[in-house]
């Protein structure tokens, strides 16, 4: 009698769970295959997907502008990746909206480097003030390496035309001529950084960290997607800041002396991390890649504003964007540094 | 009694294609008035597909500013040198394997193995081998000319019916005469159909050569419209890559007639 | 200059084409060489003008060539041979280009090579506007031009129709009675044989051997009429069976 009962009652809770399995909403995300997607792989792994009742999938492309035209298309219901000028030109057309942080560079967190070439090192090229007059090899005409450079020189006083960049379209182009001496430094994520470094062919001469901390990437919906399946946007995000806070316990940590720290819980994550990252990482490639993403998901909004503003004084993103129709700042809670309107 | 007479039915005719002149012109309009039409009456969205009217007004924005003429200067120089260097080493290799046994042996197993190579994939190489300035975009377009030549080259050899050769053996002409009176002649249809394929081939790979720090050029252009999202400039780029092909297109025709007035 | 084949034997890969061709051929004679199909007749033909090396046997000279032949051995080809971008006197002039000549000779030579076959007009035409006839007509003054001791005609006429070949019969006699060579002459057709040659050498199917060698004792200004009736039933009566039988082979290679 009694087994029986156990018995009708596990039966059960197997067909609610099956109930509960089959009734979970089915969401696409576009994303790159790099540690700064973090957060939804650990949202995926950890179960918060799962437990905001979202059926998520990945949608892995192997660049930044085909994300934000899938979520533009409606191929992908959400995206997460770096702001470009194309993103901006895409986002102005009014198909997407950014709704939360991903990457940015925050003081203390190495993430972008300035990096010189050897024999320009050598020639004197030791500060990241003294590019004018410097060939620098970037990835492509508006993206987020060539909006660096700009706000670099708005804050050292020079004028980015002093400047001779080199659209090479990939880093490995941007490392090849590098090595090649083609080009007297270039702006290079930390692990290509640190690889220059100990292949001797180039010196890392700061971090725009240290120069102009700026809000890199975020999370963003179709704006159909928001008007027609709020609610399931509202999950996704709550998941995802989970997330963030995860990410940010594991890779943020620091020291007393300002030091990064990673402990057992970076370690935890690691190979999660691991799991979906191609080319697949090592554990000091993690960390070295582990960018500051805000714990909350916050963006940092005036800067966005600065962003399309700049874009648009190069000519490179049309006059009519306006980013307070692309921001929708509702779904996460005490962005930061909002513009005074 | 009058004899029944009945006209034999007409049944031939049809077939034999004729130059209509107006038919492609009245085609490309249509399709274009179509364009602009559903552009402006929003059946095409903004997002993906900008209106003809969008792409002209790039195309004026273009030469406003000045850099119209700097992009197709810097993309025709470089096409330029890129396919006579492609072009001429092609035709010094295809010809000496159209011409000698071993040369073909030789030759005929390297050209094989790199001709599907995607010249793209390298990029990186080409960066280190010729720097980021010029050559290596030259390089680039002169590559991706080479190997088609070379096939033309010495394909073109191969179809020089072998009885010419036999009679100017039999005249006592000496090699080189043979050579450059009945060879190359003879092979000239063949290397002028190589040589529409390899232009349009140098108009392709002038996207893939600008792809490595070109300031101006209209793939240069392209590129950076794409990474910008600009899809009006995007189309522009294109639109100007098409008339370009256009152009050189009617410059081999007009060769062809001068060199094959003999068929 | 006399020519001497002496015991010309030729394989291909394995295949014998011809197997001990002895054969004399005085100064200014023309030889027709008849045979079935794939009997080495052209084969033959090559091998006297040095463009194919004979297995065994040789082709020896007897005495020098006239002095002003610039090509001893010349041949006319049964498609013409022409080079399509030149024109009917560029495609003559071919002949001379890479023989050290004064300009006006080389043109006067040229001329007279047009004149001589009815050319004159057509210096300027290019092939592909010519009659196959007319082609032919440009094939034989470019072997004209080069005054040669010997032509090698491989089945010249063959690629013509009946009448354009009745009419380029008469010129090549005409053109003969005022030119001194001697003439090699390859043909399926036994009336171009009876008509033009001085003796026929009959060949065996392959591999070709001599049957017979008939010699033609009609004057050559009568060979229209019916004298030669007699001459063209031997000839038929000799090649006839074997014609048959390589009619029927099956083709190797
Ligand atoms: N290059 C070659 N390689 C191999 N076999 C050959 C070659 N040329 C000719 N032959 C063969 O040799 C034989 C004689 O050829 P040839 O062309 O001399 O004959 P032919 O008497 O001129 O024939 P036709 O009357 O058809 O012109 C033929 O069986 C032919 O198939
Ligand atoms: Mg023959």
């Amino acid at each position: 009698m009694h087994n029986r009962f156990i018995a009708i009652l596990a039966a059960l809770v197997t067909l609610s769970v099956a109930i509960a399995a089959s009734a979970q909403e089915k969401v696409s995300i576009a994303a790159l295959r790099f540690v700064s997607s973090a957060p939804i792989f650990i949202a995926m792994e950890k179960g918060y997907f799962k437990d905001q009742g979202l059926e998520v999938e990945f949608k892995f492309f192997d660049a930044a502008q085909p994300i934000a035209v899938a979520v533009a298309a409606g191929d992908a219901d959400l995206g997460i990746t770096g702001l470009t000028g194309g993103f901006f030109n895409l986002a102005g057309k009014g198909a997407i909206k950014i709704i939360a942080a991903q990457s940015r560079e925050e003081p203390g967190y190495d993430f972008v480097a300035y990096v010189a070439g050897k024999k320009a090192f050598d020639a004197g090229f030791t500060d990241p003030g003294k590019f004018p007059g410097k060939t620098i090899a970037i990835t492509q005409t508006g993206s987020t390496f060539h909006y660096m450079l700009g706000m670099l020189a708005e804050k050292r006083g020079f004028k980015l035309t002093e400047v001779t960049l080199k659209p090479l379209q990939s880093i490995a182009n941007v490392t090849a001529a590098l090595k090649g001496e083609q080009v007297d430094g270039a702006l290079l994520p930390a692990n290509n950084a640190y690889a220059a470094e100990k292949d001797g062919f180039g010196k890392i001469i700061g971090w725009v960290h240290q120069e102009t901390p700026w809000q890199l990437g975020a999370l963003f919906a179709g704006s159909r997607m928001i008007e027609q399946r709020r609610a399931v946007v509202e999950k996704f995000v709550a998941a995802y800041v989970k997330a963030c806070a995860d990410y940010a316990e594991a890779f943020l940590q620091r020291d007393a002396a300002g030091k990064r720290v990673f402990g057992d819980k970076a370690d935890a994550l690691i190979p999660i991390i691991q799991k979906y990252v191609e080319p697949k990482p090592s554990v000091d490639q993690v960390k070295a890649s582990a960018s500051y993403i805000d714990p909350q998901g916050r963006l940092l909004v005036k800067n966005i504003y600065d962003q399309v503003t700049w874009y648009q004084a190069q000519g490179m993103v049309a006059r009519d964007v306006d980013a307070a129709k692309f921001l929708d700042l509702s779904f996460v809670k005490d962005h930061l540094d909002l513009p005074k309107r | 009694m009058a004899e029944r007479t009945a006209p034999v039915p007409f049944r031939g005719g049809g077939f034999q294609p004729r130059p209509r002149r107006l038919v492609p012109v009245a085609v490309f309009v249509a399709v274009i008035g179509l364009w602009q039409l559903a552009s402006a009456r929003g059946w095409l969205p903004a997002l993906f597909m900008p209106s003809p009217w969008q792409i002209v007004g790039a195309l004026g924005d273009m030469i406003d500013s000045g850099t119209l003429g700097k992009h197709i200067g810097a993309s025709l120089s470089r096409i330029a040198l890129g396919w006579v260097l492609g072009t001429s080493a092609g035709l010094a290799i295809g010809l000496a394997m159209g011409i000698f046994s071993a040369a073909r042996a030789a030759g005929l197993p390297v050209v094989s193995a790199l001709f599907p190579i995607p010249k793209i994939a390298l990029l990186p190489l080409f960066i280190l081998w010729f720097g980021i300035g010029e050559p290596s975009k030259v390089a680039t377009i002169g590559f991706g000319v080479f190997f088609p030549t070379v096939i033309a080259a010495y394909t073109a050899c191969d179809s020089v019916p072998r009885n010419l050769i036999r009679m100017g053996q039999s005249f006592g002409l000496p090699a080189a005469a043979i050579v450059w009176k009945i060879l190359v002649p003879g092979a000239m249809p063949g290397i002028l159909a190589g040589f529409r394929i390899t232009a349009s081939i140098a108009l392709i790979l002038v996207v893939a050569a600008e792809m490595i720090g070109a300031q101006y050029g209209i793939g240069a252009f392209i590129l950076s419209a794409g990474n910008l999202m600009q899809t009006d400039q995007l189309l522009a780029g294109v639109a100007l890559l098409s008339l370009l092909g256009l152009a050189v297109s009617a410059v081999l025709g007009a060769i062809e007639r001068a060199v094959l007035r003999w068929r | 200059m006399d020519l001497r084949l002496e015991g010309i034997t030729h394989h291909y890969d394995g295949l014998l084409a011809l197997d001990g061709i002895d054969l004399a051929v005085r100064d200014g004679e023309t030889v027709a060489i008849i045979g079935p199909s794939g009997c080495g007749k052209s084969t033959l033909l090559g091998i006297v003008g040095g463009l194919l090396k004979p297995t065994a046997g040789r082709v020896v000279t007897v005495g020098a060539p006239r002095a002003d032949s610039l090509n001893p051995f010349t041949y006319v080809f049964q498609d013409f041979a022409l080079l399509p971008w030149r024109t009917v006197a560029a495609n003559v002039a071919l002949a001379l280009e890479h023989h050290r000549l004064p300009r006006a000779e080389r043109q006067a030579r040229v001329q007279a090579a047009l004149a001589l076959t009815g050319l004159a007009d057509f210096a300027a035409a290019l092939p592909r506007q010519l009659s196959g006839g007319m082609r032919q007509r440009v094939g034989i003054a470019r072997a004209l031009v080069v005054r040669p001791a010997v032509l090698l005609l491989d089945e010249p006429l063959s690629a013509l129709d009946a009448q354009t070949r009745e009419l380029l019969m008469e010129d090549l006699l005409a053109i003969w009675a005022r030119e001194r060579s001697t003439r090699l002459y390859v043909t399926h057709n036994l009336d171009e044989a009876a008509r033009l040659a001085d003796r026929v050498v009959v060949l065996s199917r392959r591999p070709g051997r001599i049957r017979e060698i008939v010699a033609i004792d009609v004057p050559l200004a009568e060979r229209s009429g019916p004298a030669i009736a007699g001459v063209r039933e031997h000839l038929w009566a000799l090649i006839r069976d074997e014609a048959r039988d390589a009619e029927r082979e099956v083709q190797h290679g």
